[in-house]
């Protein structure tokens, strides 16, 4: 085109770039090259480019004041022409083609070359060789008659639409790669209409007749009195920002003249805010007829003018405006905001307006697009007020208009977690199956080969066919309007009745933008039991690396490669997967790993204490293929102390420790994943940093009570852009936090959706049979009585905990107190248990530092009072007459052991108990005699001597039969041993009604079911100090598993329980056994105290009734009537089950006062 | 309320295996009360008469003892006009591990063994201790009069 003013610069700047270090596979810029010498012709060719001259008259005008080199002019300049140069509509290379197909072309016939290849030169050749352009449709409606007439008024301002209609490409319809989004890009018109809006302008001006109605007027942008460029050298060519300076306001001025070019006034300041900066940007033009203007206008008049916007195609090309891989989100949270980023929020902002006021709205995007919106802006603004309050600059830049409505409240009563997962779980059931390798041992249920092949692929980064993609979910897709504001057809654009936008960062596109996703690994999330161990075995063997057969024969195991110590390459491991897991855990990882896989396929070493004295880059170096271990279990202790340990180095090299961060494995697998939910937490950094090739994680709960949880998760996939915890924050932390719940789970499930694979226990199959038919499970609440002297501890406790809390609702501290009284009612909880767990000095202590200052005015007296209560029930006599009395009486006892009991007349006599007159009667009956007496203010009576009798001197026989499996104690074969017996003081203080209950339990079960297992759990380690010896007592084979106990004693301890055969009772603490354990063997659960939600109390159970139990499942949970425990089930359980998920949505100190409302309920 | 295994135990048990001279009959529509009948002891002014009582077991049995009273007019230093009964084992001695059976027989034995030291009729002890072959005298009679079978 006529003026060209540096065309060798240019041509040095596109040699310079083409070699340009752009990432992308083709660069969106290059399909105009071949353009460059177009104009030699096209210029007087093409009848509609009659106003092509000065397209770029708003834009290139800033050339003047750019404070910067030459690159940015050129690009100013390369998009002036290629806009001019598409303009003209024609946009292949008519040198080159006549060149190629060797005759000189008429005008005629490169225009239609041009539309049926889309501008496509070798295309344009073949086709014009085969001659089929001739067959090809002619473009149709190339007409400029239906274009709005003003095009003609302002081609100073804006250029017109070159081309309206596209020509049908043949191999049109295939979803857009990236090679086509150029192509798309050049479909598209240089401007398109995308809607209109009233605004209101003031005259700068008097006079008259300046402006009549209808006439056209022309927005111009007042010149910025500052550019600056803000670009980086890598992609500058791409980047265009326009900017002014941050710490000036802005200039955001809009004029407007009309057809005579006379100024006449400028748009008001709220439109002029973002006219402006879309001017600026280049992302819109602007056409406006007047709609009311006074004949005669003052200055600051109202003018009423009607602008109609047209988008420009260079906004769409899509790498024009990317952002490099710091996100921008970090300038909305960080100290300072760079100018690049201050100019896409500028535009993001702008664009939001934009569609605010034509009222243009996604087709598809979330469904509360309003709160969205506001909710943009919000942020947007919020960054705003950050930035004017750290440089104290004066007055707002872009001051934000309608704060509507609050968010209704009607998703907060929906279970937001159900939610979140439910488009996780929408599980295919018809969705492709992958058998195991054949050195899988096992055989896997349905469900379990659909998962084998999902993680095949994601590992291989296929895409799942058939499966629709998903579209990112920071876009949104909107459909080109139709009709133009006075309701005439818009010329249609073939193939492109979409774009979408991306609100958060401003960016446009032609294409579909489908949610990339590049991680090779993923989140398992399959429900507890339905064997995630399993399935990640199963890919362990169905995808490894095999190494190669020949070098077989060598004798690896001397030949290990020699590597510097030093050195601080992290070694590739390819044939090994490492776990991460609970160190409770570790031992079942093993063996499960071993009785999954054929015998010599899969070795599995156990990498921690002094296991891990290994040089892992020599043992999984590709070298040492063969003696390689394929799986390294290890723990997230032992990933947090190699992790310190590294970090301590003065060099921090990871390569030079041998251990688990010098090698990068081939597969990364984090067993119950939520131990690294808190991004914070030392062991989720150091599991960041591991290194690896697939990344899994395995977690029944991927979200425990924060969306955060997740994003550790996230984060450690290395999800990009998820992993970005500014990019998190924006997006859905902060719409979280400002109770945008909607659109911040919208865009949690658009990220997990194709990241998680979950199924649930009570899925069922199409069929209606459920996914895992597991054996039934019954819940027994059994309801404990105190004893006497149990109930008066108790009873105590609670006035003594109902008072204080009392005390402290009237004086307002219940919060400042929550300590103390959550202490209390702790020592209540525990008092049901066994009143002598109150006396554990390490638990009164807790509550006694709490109060100190309040104990001291009181007096100790109700601490005394409780004292004397404690000893009253513990007291115990020498045990030297006892033994004297035992062996005098048990005669007796043997003789009358058949007999029935005088009281009940219950034959046998249940838990046989004597009086100290040897006289003896069912354990219950006597305890009600003297009950009855104390009652009655008499001294109880032997029933049969009338001897004074009282309950410290009643003594329990116990029967001790030996285990017999058959049950075959009824019959008195020769091989019958009568049972021993022996003696115990009653009210001895080492029992209590729980343990009673659990014994009465255990014994019937031994009688019943002889050698079932059973598990009890317990909350209180000390709790099962004190069922221990009452299981010793009766005989009962036991062990214990709880938290303090190391990972080989823990392994043993399972073992022993697992191999034990007979009957066997594991003793564990809720926290220690509550997750992970596999405990198939047991039948019975005993839960010996309520927990403030049953879904931990369920998850313990779920340790037994889980995949490959056999039997039904009984639990048993002992509740004590009337006490806070029958509280705690009763209503804060049941309450719970409706709010446990939304947990998530409080803030902590929602969660004390919820905590408070508990204790209301429990005291009440 | 469900009827304690031990009542019904007893129950069985007195049809089962009768005490001779002694009969009760729980009632069809309230099995805890029961009609009585003793036979008089050989030897005894009570002799060849049959005497009727009631018994009750009130609640708290066999905590508390039964209540029992003769409905047949008896001339005894231990049993008074109303037809109530001083015996320690239904009062202070009660026992759980006593019965309906063991109750009845002391009732019987001190039909056999009048206690005028301990008396609840007091005129009739006064008699007793001071015209005892008048007071036998009278027994038998009232034993004709009231008690023939």
């Amino acid at each position: 085109m006529e003026e060209n003013p540096h065309p060798p610069k240019r041509r040095r700047f596109f040699a310079q770039s083409s070699p340009s270090p752009s990432p992308e596979p083709s660069d969106p810029i290059l399909p105009s090259t071949p353009q460059r010498e177009s104009h030699t012709f096209t210029t007087n060719n093409d009848p509609s480019s009659d106003d092509n001259a000065t397209t770029t008259t708003p834009f290139v005008d800033q050339d003047e004041v750019l404070d910067n080199q030459d690159q940015f002019e050129e690009k100013i300049e390369e998009d002036a022409e290629a806009l001019d140069v598409q303009a003209l509509g024609i946009r292949l290379d008519a040198v080159m083609l006549e060149s190629f197909v060797g005759e000189k072309l008429s005008a005629d016939v490169l225009k239609r070359l041009d539309d049926i290849s889309g501008g496509d030169l070798q295309r344009a050749i073949n086709m014009y060789l085969d001659g089929s352009w001739q067959e090809a449709k002619p473009s149709t409606s190339r007409s400029s008659g239906k274009q709005s007439p003003f095009n003609s008024l302002f081609g100073q301002a804006a250029k017109r639409k070159s081309s309206t209609a596209i020509p049908q490409e043949s191999s049109a319809g295939t979803p857009a790669s990236d090679e086509e989004i150029v192509q798309r890009l050049d479909k598209m018109p240089l401007e398109r209409y995308i809607g209109a809006f009233g605004v209101e302008g003031w005259a700068t001006r008097s006079g008259r007749n300046l402006l009549s109605h209808d006439e056209v007027v022309l927005i111009e942008r007042q010149q910025p009195q500052q550019v600056q460029k803000t670009v980086r050298r890598g992609k500058g060519k791409a980047v265009a920002v326009v900017s002014q300076s941050a710490s000036k306001r802005r200039d955001t001025v809009v004029r407007f003249s009309n057809s005579k070019g006379e100024e006449i006034g400028r748009l008001s300041q709220d439109t002029a805010e973002y006219v402006s900066t879309l001017l600026d940007q280049k992302i819109c033009t602007f056409k406006a007829v007047c709609v009311y203007a006074p004949e005669v206008i003052r200055t600051n008049e109202n003018i009423f003018l009607q602008l109609k916007c047209y988008m420009l195609r260079q906004t769409f090309n899509p790498r024009a405006l990317r952002l490099s891989d710091s996100n921008r989100s970090t300038g909305l949270f960080e100290v300072k905001e760079t100018e690049e980023e201050k100019a896409l929020r500028l535009r993001q902002t702008s664009l939001v307006k934009l569609f605010n006021e034509i009222k243009l709205y996604p087709t598809s995007a979330g469904q509360d697009l309003k709160a969205k919106r506001e909710g943009l802006l919000q942020g947007a603004e919020m960054a705003e007020e950050k930035l004017e309050k750290e440089e104290a600059a004066k007055g707002n830049g872009t001051p934000i208009k309608d704060e509507e409505e609050p968010q209704e409240g009607k998703e907060l009563e929906q279970d937001q977690l159900d939610q979140l997962y439910k488009k996780a779980q929408t599980f295919d059931f018809n969705s492709p199956e992958a058998e195991p390798a054949e050195t899988f041992a096992m055989n896997l249920r349905r469900y379990q080969k659909q998962a084998l092949h999902w993680m095949l692929n994601k590992e291989r980064d296929k895409k799942n066919e058939g499966q629709e993609e998903s579209m990112h979910p920071l876009w949104e897709e909107y459909t080109w309007p139709l009709k133009d504001e006075n309701d005439k057809e818009l010329p249609v654009v073939e193939s492109q009745e979409k774009f979408y936008v991306n609100p958060y960062s401003g960016e446009l596109s032609l294409k579909f933008p489908v949610q990339e996703q590049n991680c090779l690994g993923g989140i398992l999330a399959d429900e507890m039991g339905l064997g995630k161990t399993i399935e990640m075995l199963s890919l362990i063997h169905s995808n490894r690396n095999e190494p190669e057969v020949s070098s077989a024969s060598e004798s690896r195991a001397f030949n290990l490669p020699r590597l510097p110590k030093s050195s601080d390459i992290v070694e590739p491991a390819p044939y090994t997967t490492l776990v991460v897991a609970p160190m409770s855990l570790l031992s079942q990882w093993q063996t499960e790993a071993e009785s999954a896989s054929k015998p010599g396929t899969l070795r599995t070493i156990i990498y921690y204490g002094a296991d891990k004295s290994l040089d892992l880059r020599a043992q999984c170096s590709a070298a040492n293929a063969h003696n390689a271990p394929h799986v390294i279990i290890t723990s997230y202790g032992v990933v947090l102390s190699e992790f310190t340990q590294i970090a301590n180095t003065v060099s921090g090299a990871r390569g030079s420790s041998g251990g688990l961060f010098s090698v990068q494995f081939f597969r990364i697998i984090l067993d119950e994943a939520h131990n690294i939910k808190n991004r914070q937490s030392k062991t989720a950094k150091a599991c960041y940093e591991l290194d690896a090739i697939h990344r899994w994680v395995l977690t029944g709960t991927p979200i425990v009570n924060r969306l955060e949880d997740l994003f550790s998760l996230v984060r450690f996939l290395r999800v990009e852009p998820w992993s970005n915890f500014a990019f998190w924050r924006t997006f859905i932390t902060v719409p979280f936090e400002s109770k945008d719940f909607l659109r911040a789970l919208d865009v949690v499930q658009t990220v997990l959706e194709p990241l998680v694979m979950r199924r649930t226990k009570d899925m069922k199959q199409p069929d209606g049979t459920p996914l895992v038919p597991l054996p039934p499970k019954t819940i027994i609440i059994e309801e404990i009585e105190l004893s006497k002297a149990e109930r008066a501890v108790y009873d105590f406790i609670y006035m003594y905990v109902k008072r204080s809390f009392a005390e402290n609702m009237e004086a307002g501290s219940v919060m400042k107190s929550y300590t103390t009284i959550f202490a209390q009612i702790l020592r209540l909880r525990q008092s049901c248990c066994h009143p002598t767990l109150v006396r554990k000095k390490e638990i009164v202590a807790d509550e006694l530092e709490a109060e100190e200052a309040e104990a001291e005015a009181r007096g100790l007296t109700d601490n005394m009072d409780l004292q004397a209560l404690i000893d009253k029930f513990t007291s115990q006599e020498n045990e030297g007459e006892f033994n004297n009395y035992n062996a005098h009486v048990l005669q007796q006892i043997k003789e009358e052991a058949e007999n029935e009991c005088p009281i009940c007349s219950d034959e046998p006599i249940e838990e046989m108990t004597v009086t100290a007159c040897f006289h003896m009667a069912c354990k219950k009956c006597l305890l009600g005699l003297i009950e009855f007496s104390k009652n009655k203010g008499e001294q109880a009576r032997c029933f049969s001597c009338r001897e004074p009798i009282n309950e410290k001197e009643l003594y329990e026989v116990i029967k001790h039969e030996s285990e017999n499996l058959g049950g075959l104690s009824a019959f008195k074969d020769v091989n019958y041993t009568p049972p021993e017996f022996s003696l115990r003081r009653l009210a001895s203080g080492k029992s209590s009604a729980k343990i009673d209950a659990l014994i009465a339990n255990l014994k019937r079960l031994r009688r019943e079911n002889p050698g079932m297992k059973s598990v009890v759990f317990s909350q209180f380690t000390s709790f099962i100090n004190l069922i221990e010896p009452a299981l010793a007592r009766e005989r009962i084979q036991f062990v214990r598993f709880d938290g303090a106990m190391s990972q080989q004693q823990r392994s043993v301890v399972l073992a022993k329980f697992k191999s034990h055969v007979g009957g066997m009772v594991l003793l564990i603490s809720l926290k220690a056994g509550g997750v992970g354990l596999n405990l198939t063997e047991a039948k019975r659960v005993f839960m010996m105290d309520p927990w403030w939600s049953f879904a931990v109390e369920s998850q313990a159970i779920d340790r037994i009734h889980r995949m490959g139990q056999t039997e039904e499942v009984v639990v048993h949970r002992f509740i004590v009537k009337g006490s806070v425990e029958e509280r705690m089930v009763h209503k804060i359980q049941e309450r719970k089950k409706f709010i446990a998920s939304s947990l998530g949505m409080m803030s902590a100190e929602e969660k004390r006062a919820q905590r408070i409302e508990d204790i209301k309920d429990l005291l009440s | 309320m469900a009827l304690p295994k031990r009542i019904i135990k007893e129950t069985e048990r007195l049809v089962a295996e009768p005490v001779p001279g002694i009969e009760a009959v729980p009632h069809e529509d309230n099995l805890r009360y029961f009609d009585v009948s003793i036979h008089g002891p050989a030897q005894s002014p009570y002799e060849g008469g049959v005497f009727k009582l009631e018994l009750f077991l009130p609640e708290d049995y066999p905590m508390t003892p039964p209540k029992i009273r003769f409905l047949t007019k008896i001339y005894h230093p231990n049993i008074d006009r109303l037809g109530r009964i001083c015996l320690d084992v239904l009062k202070a001695n009660w026992s759980p591990a006593l019965q309906i059976r063991t109750i009845l027989l002391s009732i019987q034995a001190l039909l056999g063994a009048p206690n005028p030291d301990d008396p609840l009729a007091n005129d009739v002890a006064q008699r007793w201790k001071e015209d005892e072959p008048g007071a036998i005298a009278t027994a038998r009679e009232w034993t004709q009069k009231h008690a023939a079978p």
